[in-house]
């Protein structure tokens, strides 16, 4: 039973890990939180349900469909609801309250336009197993596992060893002198926007192939919030590795202690963490926490 | 003289012309009250994450309206359905309960959570305004836990989850011979905890055991920590109290892990899209229901309903439907439109034909007496059992 509670922690925290290396993204570059993030990973999985179902598209179609919408979304927000709070050098603050309105005005969008119900998509990979020596491996979580594991080797890859990584690297360190030195930012913060809503889209799919898609799924973006603290907030590296972490203390805490108190145990490693290493596991040191 | 004769002249035009406005409109008041339609608020979540059911019922609502004053309306006064929204939210329901009093309502009808009910109770009460609580089953809905007595204004359209759970452990424990059941509960529901304490009541009375308990939160959405460890019990029957949405991860993750323990559930399976969601995952499982679209007599209502919105109802529009004609029965019975007469007839109500079936008020806990419908789930296909009593 133990090794079968350490995957399923891993399948929940691959999840976990691949929202949050989004909304680790966007902090480094603009240290606010952007609230917004799970409901563009919402967008997401809507564009692909509507592509596949009323668009009668194949499914990988769908999902490209969805990855690129749900990138261009994200790029808008920023356009519409961050660029003249940024430009006007208010408070972070502002942006995170931009991002909550952000984040009621996708979902009651989708819930007016698609409606409430709770929608799947279909058949597109059967609910299937492989036993292996007494633990169930879900074919769903060996394909979703797999594809985080290559975007996130494939994000850390983009950020460390390209140009534009070096790029996004600078602005996120001192957007000032980073500009000054002919880095164009507003363009890298746009790029940045569009990789998150890239990562967001795929989260949103995958979130809908393993369970369902309904307005409000973007809500798990809350524990991938605090998987990002505990890592690291504004570090990808961080903010997988806390993904990872809480996924497995989830299960094990809720397969040998309670399950009830399965929250209450995450919630306590987060205020730990902010007491004892407020800059999270591999976090730079961060002053404003917005 | 002559300028202050003018002012004096004008302050008492001023004033004539306000009296004359005042006469007219009370006098405009007095008259239009004949006439203006008996008012009657709804609440249910029309926006949240339940809101197949709050629309369902608000459907089904102006539905049932229309074809009321098409038939002359209550007492010769037509009727005005006010759909409000309270998100499935205690806060959100009662400030809809408190705008719709404001509004003038009669009485209202709604919701079909048993939190909500129990927020708007004490108020319902305060206000003397009646409540028509439709599928809420917890026993505090109608009845407070701290004196024991009857919230006088608070009744309920659909039967309590006490009565649902000894349903389904008599029926686990006689029909199944199940030896053993392990509950899986979901601690953000009341109905969790008091289901599994009435299945265990039923089902030990009949030869059962109990082998554990385990729980997890409505939004977690990843429950194969908590089904590993209910396999781990190997139980023969799993009680899942839980609403439709998170049954279909649940039975869909469990058949991932490869398990093959039937579920059972209360109502809050009910709705056509379970079987969409989560078919081939719940075979071999049962649910029971509010007597609802199994019976005959609701044919009609549920092919009008389908010709109209384009969309399968659900038992939720049944519990409107009822509450509005009990309504109306118990506004004729009282012989005038009164929120307050209006509560005497409902609580003297005896064997009332709705669509969900005869309702007669049990005046210690304003609870109907009724059946619930049990069904099994087999092939993707929800069969209908019967109609039990625990």
């Amino acid at each position: 039973m133990f090794l079968q509670q350490v995957v399923n922690g891993l399948s929940v925290g691959s999840v976990y890990a691949l929202i949050a290396s989004g909304y680790s993204l966007i902090y480094s570059l603009l240290g606010f939180s952007n609230w917004a993030h799970g409901d563009i990973a919402m967008v997401g999985a809507y564009i692909a349900l509507i592509a596949q179902t009323s668009g009668h598209v194949p499914f990988w179609l769908a999902v490209v469909l969805a990855i690129a919408g749900a990138g261009c979304v994200s790029m808008l927000s920023d356009m519409v609801a961050y660029r003249r709070i940024r430009n006007n050098h208010s408070p972070k603050m502002f942006l995170m309250i931009a991002a909550m309105g952000l984040s009621i005005t996708l979902q009651n969008l989708i819930m007016v336009t698609v409606g409430p119900r709770f929608r799947t998509y279909g058949d597109v990979i059967p609910v299937r197993s492989i036993r292996l020596g007494g633990i169930s491996l879900g074919v769903l979580d060996l394909l979703t596992m797999g594809i985080i594991v290559v975007a996130l080797v494939a994000l850390g890859l983009l950020i460390g060893r390209t140009k534009f990584g070096l790029g996004v690297r600078a602005a996120s360190s001192n957007m000032v002198t980073a500009s000054v030195l002919g880095v164009d930012v507003n363009l890298y913060i746009r790029l940045v926007f569009l990789l998150a809503g890239v990562f967001a889209g795929m989260a949103g799919v995958l979130l809908g192939l393993k369970y369902n898609i309904y307005p409000t799924m973007g809500s798990i973006a809350l524990k991938a919030f605090i998987a990002c603290v505990v890592g690291g907030l504004g570090s990808v590296p961080g903010a997988i590795l806390g993904g990872v972490t809480i996924g497995v203390m989830e299960a094990l805490v809720g397969g040998f202690i309670s399950s009830g108190l399965r929250d209450a145990f995450t919630f306590a490693l987060l205020i730990a963490i902010l007491l004892v290493r407020p800059s999270g596991l591999l976090g730079k040191n961060i002053v404003d926490k917005a | 003289m002559c300028r202050k004769g003018i002012v004096c002249l004008s302050r008492l035009t001023c004033l004539l012309l306000i009296v004359c406005l005042v006469a007219v409109s009370v006098s405009g008041c007095k008259k239009s009250a004949t006439v203006e339609p008996i008012k009657i608020g709804f609440i249910g979540d029309l926006t949240g994450d339940t809101a197949i059911w709050g629309q369902a019922g608000s459907k089904a609502g102006q539905m049932t309206t229309d074809e009321i004053n098409a038939a002359g309306g209550i007492l010769g006064r037509q009727i005005q359905f006010i759909p409000m929204d309270g998100r499935g939210q205690a806060v959100d329901s009662v400030n809809a309960f408190n705008s719709l009093v404001d509004q003038g309502v009669l009485c209202v009808i709604g919701t079909n959570f048993s939190s909500c009910n129990k927020a708007i109770a004490p108020i319902a009460c305060q206000k003397k305004i009646p409540l028509l609580g439709t599928t809420c089953t917890n026993d505090a809905v109608t009845v407070d836990q701290a004196t024991g007595l009857v919230y006088p204004y608070s009744f309920r359209i659909g039967y309590t989850d006490e009565f649902q759970a000894q349903v389904l452990g008599k029926y686990a424990a006689t029909e199944l011979k199940a030896k053993t059941f392990a509950s899986f509960l979901d601690m953000t529901q009341d109905f969790a905890q008091t289901e599994t304490t009435w299945f265990n009541k039923a089902f030990v009375a009949n030869g059962g055991k109990m082998v554990g308990t385990v729980s997890g939160r409505s939004g977690d959405n990843d429950f194969r920590t908590q089904l590993t460890k209910l396999a781990a019990m190997k139980p023969d029957v799993i009680l899942l109290p839980w609403f439709y949405k998170d049954v279909a991860l649940i039975a869909n993750q469990a058949k991932e892990l490869g398990m093959k323990i039937p579920f059972m559930g209360p109502d809050s399976w009910d709705s056509p899209e379970l079987m969409g969601l989560a078919g081939p995952a719940l075979e071999g499982s049962y649910y029971c229901s509010q007597p609802a679209f199994a019976r005959p007599e609701t044919k009609p209502f549920h092919d009008a309903y389908v010709a109209k919105w384009g969309t399968e109802p659900e038992a939720e529009s049944l519990a409107v439907h009822d509450g509005l004609y009990w309504v109306k029965d118990a506004c004729e019975r009282a012989g005038k439109v009164d929120p307050v007469a209006l509560r005497d007839a409902l609580e003297s109500t005896v064997n009332f034909q709705g669509l969900m079936g005869p309702i007669t008020v049990d005046i210690k806990t304003h609870n109907p007496s009724k059946e619930a419908s049990l069904f099994h789930i087999t092939g993707s296909e929800r069969v209908f059992v019967g109609d039990f009593k625990p």
